[in-house]
């Protein structure tokens, strides 16, 4: 058993300890929202925040994220709580095909998180990790300086969800531990 | 050397039927048009879904229930180029409700899904919006008018008295919902001709209107193909011959099957199946799976890469060289203008094999209930994902069930179902339901893939410089031959033995005797400019890897070749290549006007920051017009794209935001396929594996880029694919001015 916390609730979760985490949330936990896109880390759809950095969870094994606290992009908001940046998301169009989207959110994430007020270049840094077959990057970038803009002004927050519903996604293999 | 080596035969169909393919390589098969004429049979009562007493729903697109929810069952497959909610909005607009307030449903295999134009439900060829535009609003304006008669009989008023605002029946001052009126109007007759609304009453075409599936697809809770779930639901992964077409010989699992969470191993047309209680543990199983292959013969010997001396290339060379080609077009007198030319100018040009690559790899989910057959997919042909479904799975083609999901991309690869024949094929022969995964390795290098071409021009010129004749000849694959099995037989009636389906198969290519070359290896060769004779020829050269539909198909290769081509000649005249551009345009004015715009735009030969070029293109495809000129700079070889200025028309933008993301689509698409795409082949086996080895442009590598729409009153045409044929050559030409080096093979590369 490993043990982890998933957007804010423990887990625990019988997989082999080299399972890659994108894996055991997709199939083991069945949260859908984070995507396969490579298997190698290279192309960014299967970000997830481990302890807030913006992490490629297709080469990242379930073992070493123990006591750790994983976020997806069900973690940052819902259809009906959206995050600063989904709002943004929505506000600018940005998804084309959509399948990239939950990581390009996170890895936009993680960079407000720690820079509300981004360059172009430091926008480029950060979401140089995802890949977008769509091309959606002009609006990409539109979406997250107009989400940083709001932070600035205190009107946003990166994570509009702050407690993991289990009942919305209960499998056998999950676990309430506490809450 | 041989041109017209057999091609690779793809799936258990086709292996069975190579005389088929012979015949079909033989014609040369054949045209884009080429399902058109021919009629849609099959059931013709399949019920609606989601029916319900009370409900209007007068086709299986659209229903309005008793309590006023609208829902429209999407006709057409959103992959990321907006149907969702263009089709949507026109809907909305004749039927007078906001297009936020209606349910879209993605839709599985039904004859009323059928696109207007190939009579197949199939989304591609940047129809959508063109196609559906008079339909989709026709029916809708019936629709609304049917509900103002049901209220003007229950409320008895006149019909003028009847109006309606955002699915409410406005009448006497007050405000009822369309679900009122629901029940009396199905048992009215629908009116057929109702007048559509004009262009200045317009609420939504046009105007600014959000997409309806950001939400979904910015809280991950959009359900694409790969996040079908069901208690039992088991992974498959497959395990296919290195080299494409390879079938199984043999092969021992006495390694595989006590690994944890195997559940069965099963040998099907192509590979052997590892299922598994996990998609990890499946792919685990892979590498210790031991399977003996047979090779195909002719692909097995071939190999292409990107060097001068690679055989790939030689043998488009040697079939360009060849007095081999059949003639796809002719004006004037074609090829002999050349000898009463003053000059004649000459280049040739190369684009190699691309995959598609899209972020959601290929993937099917199946599960038999007895007879019944349900698959799970995101494609772009249901319709045809079905039949295929039921000739691998043995069932009736009735029997099965298709549940579509939203595309994690398509560019035209889920047009092509191998993955729905391979997934179909594990559940019965594990006897499990299965989501068969395929892996980023097993996408690259089992694709049907741009093809590879190569073209030679030879353009006249009189006494003045000016084009007097245009002849051009291609070398390369064609699609059709490889993609026509599936939809054939798609066409015809499920109730009909498949000997008798073969032998009409056969008998309906015999329509198309009159084609010689298939119109999608030759387009955007010849077409744009004006030139008193013309020529186009082809000779069909095909290695056997598999080609298919690649965005913007004929045109991502042919719209490199013609305007490289084109900024040569104008160079060598020493005149400006807008100018010289315009000189030729004069029958394609809405082009000239895309050239003049974007040239105004850029200020076209005023000074640019240090080290930075200009180059201009221009290409009209899927019945748009699109000028594109990139800003370039070259450093220590290093290329540079740093803005696009893009001028499109597309006729009347149904949503403008979503036509600009679509010009920023195809120039980023085309640009990754500009500077890095190619895929080779290594004794019959693709080389890349991975974005490693098959690059995708990032965000940082991006350039700025600025659309304009040109104003239109014309109806609307293509945007999905008409964004991407200019970008090439554009950035090609540029990196001419700057370094003086012509690039006339694609990925560009200064060596």
């Amino acid at each position: 058993m490993i043990s982890f916390k998933l957007n804010g609730q423990t887990v625990n979760v019988d997989a082999p300890g080299d399972t890659p985490l994108l894996w055991v949330v997709r199939e083991h936990l069945t949260m859908k929202g984070t995507k396969f896109g490579c298997g190698m880390g290279l192309c960014g759809a299967c970000s997830m925040l481990i302890d807030g950095v913006s992490t490629r969870t297709c080469i990242m094994p379930v073992q070493a994220v123990a006591n750790r606290h994983i976020t997806t992009i069900e973690g940052l908001g819902n259809p009906q709580m959206m995050s600063t940046l989904q709002n943004a998301w929505v506000e600018a169009d940005v998804p084309q095909c959509g399948y990239c989207q939950s990581g390009q959110i996170i890895s936009a994430t993680a960079l407000l998180s720690q820079n509300n007020n981004p360059s172009d270049s430091d926008i480029d840094i950060a979401m140089s990790g995802n890949i977008c077959r769509c091309g959606t990057y002009p609006n990409v970038k539109k979406a997250i300086k107009n989400a940083a803009a709001d932070l600035r002004n205190g009107k946003g927050r990166l994570q509009a969800v702050q407690v993991f519903d289990p009942t919305a996604t209960a499998s056998p293999e999950t676990q309430e531990v506490q809450s | 050397m041989s041109v017209t080596e057999q091609p690779l035969t793809q799936n258990k169909h086709t292996l069975q039927n190579s005389s088929r393919r012979s015949f079909l390589k033989k014609m040369g098969i054949v045209g884009g048009g080429l399902v058109v004429g021919i009629p849609l049979t099959g059931c013709a009562s399949v019920k609606f879904p989601n029916a319900m007493d009370g409900d209007l729903q007068p086709n299986a697109l659209l229903q309005i229930t008793a309590n006023n929810d609208i829902y429209f069952y999407l006709p057409r497959s959103e992959m990321g180029q907006g149907v969702y909610t263009g089709l949507t909005t026109m809907l909305a607009e004749e039927l007078d409700v906001h297009p936020g307030k209606i349910n879209v449903k993605n839709v599985g295999a039904h004859e009323e899904y059928a696109n207007p134009e190939y009579k197949l439900q199939l989304t591609g060829g940047s129809n959508s919006i063109r196609v559906h535009f008079i339909p989709l609003r026709q029916m809708a304006a019936n629709v609304r008018m049917v509900i103002r008669q049901a209220a003007a009989q229950v409320l008895q008023l006149p019909l003028d008295q009847i109006q309606t605002d955002n699915g409410m029946i406005v009448a006497n001052g007050k405000k009822l919902p369309y679900g009122d009126f629901t029940k009396v109007a199905a048992h009215l007759s629908l009116p057929e001709e109702t007048p559509l609304k004009k262009k200045a009453d317009f609420k939504y075409i046009g105007k600014h209107s959000k997409r309806l599936d950001a939400v979904a697809k910015s809280t991950g809770s959009a359900e694409f193909g790969l996040d079908v779930e069901f208690a039992g639901l088991h992974r498959a992964a497959l395990k296919r011959c290195p080299v494409l077409g390879g079938t199984v010989k043999s092969f021992d699992d006495s390694n595989v099957k006590s690994l944890p969470g195997v559940k069965a191993v099963v040998s099907i047309f192509n590979g052997v199946a590892v299922v598994a209680d996990h998609y990890y543990q499946a792919k685990a199983a892979l590498p210790v799976l031991d399977v003996q292959w047979e090779l195909p013969e002719t692909l097995s010997d071939f190999s292409s890469d990107s060097t001068e001396a690679g055989n790939g290339k030689q043998l488009f060379k040697a079939a360009l060289d060849s007095d081999e080609s059949d003639n796809a077009h002719e004006e004037g007198n074609g090829r002999d203008a050349l000898k009463t030319s003053d000059t004649v100018v000459s280049g040739e040009y190369w684009a190699p094999y691309l995959a598609h690559a899209t972020m959601e790899p290929m993937n099917c989910t199946a599960k038999f209930t007895g007879n019944k057959l349900e698959i799970w997919t995101g494609c772009q042909n249901p319709g045809v994902a079905a039949k295929l479904a039921a000739f691998y799975g043995d069932v009736a083609k009735d029997d099965v069930t298709v549940h579509s999901t939203f595309l994690g991309g398509g560019f035209g690869r889920r047009i092509s179902n191998d993955y729905v024949a391979e997934a179909v094929s594990i559940a019965k022969a594990s006897g499990l339901p299965v989501q068969l995964i395929w892996s980023r390795e097993d996408d690259t290098k089992r694709d049907y893939y741009r093809p590879a071409s190569m073209a030679k021009f030879q353009v006249g010129l009189d006494k003045d410089g000016n084009i007097d004749s245009w002849n051009v000849k291609r070398s390369g694959p064609n699609i059709l031959p490889y993609t026509i099995d599936e939809v054939a037989d798609a066409m015809m009636p499920g109730f009909l033995p498949g000997g008798m389906v073969d032998w009409i198969s056969k008998a309906g290519y015999g329509l198309f005797d009159g084609w010689t070359v298939d119109p999608t290896s030759v387009e955007g060769l010849f077409e744009d400019y004006d030139a008193n004779h013309k020529s186009a020829d082809h000779v069909t050269v095909d290695p056997g890897l598999p080609v298919g539909f690649w965005r913007s198909v004929g045109h991502s290769f042919s719209g490199f070749f013609k305007e490289s081509m084109m900024d040569e000649v104008a160079i060598l005249q020493k005149q400006d290549p807008v100018a010289y551009r315009l000189k030729h345009l004069k029958n394609n004015p809405r082009l000239a006007n895309t050239l003049k715009l974007a040239a105004e735009k850029v200020g076209w030969g005023k000074p640019l920051p240090e080290g930075h070029y200009h180059g201009v293109a221009v290409h009209a495809s899927f019945l748009s017009y699109v000028t594109q000129i990139a800003e370039v700079s070259v450093n220590n070889g290093q290329i540079k794209v740093h803005k696009v200025t893009c001028v499109l028309d597309c006729g009347l933008a149904v949503n403008p935001e979503i036509v600009i993301q679509q010009m920023e689509s195809g120039i980023l698409f085309g640009l990754t396929a500009a500077l890095y795409g190619e895929i080779t082949v290594k004794d019959g086996a693709v080389v890349q594996s991975n974005f490693h080895d098959y690059p995708i442009l990032r965000m940082n590598e991006s350039p700025d880029i600025e659309v304009v729409i040109v104003e239109s009153d014309e109806a609307p045409t293509g945007v999905g694919e008409p964004g991407l044929p200019p970008i090439a050559g554009a950035v090609g030409n540029a990196i001419f001015a700057a370094t003086g080096k012509r690039l006339r093979s694609l990925p560009l590369k200064l060596s």
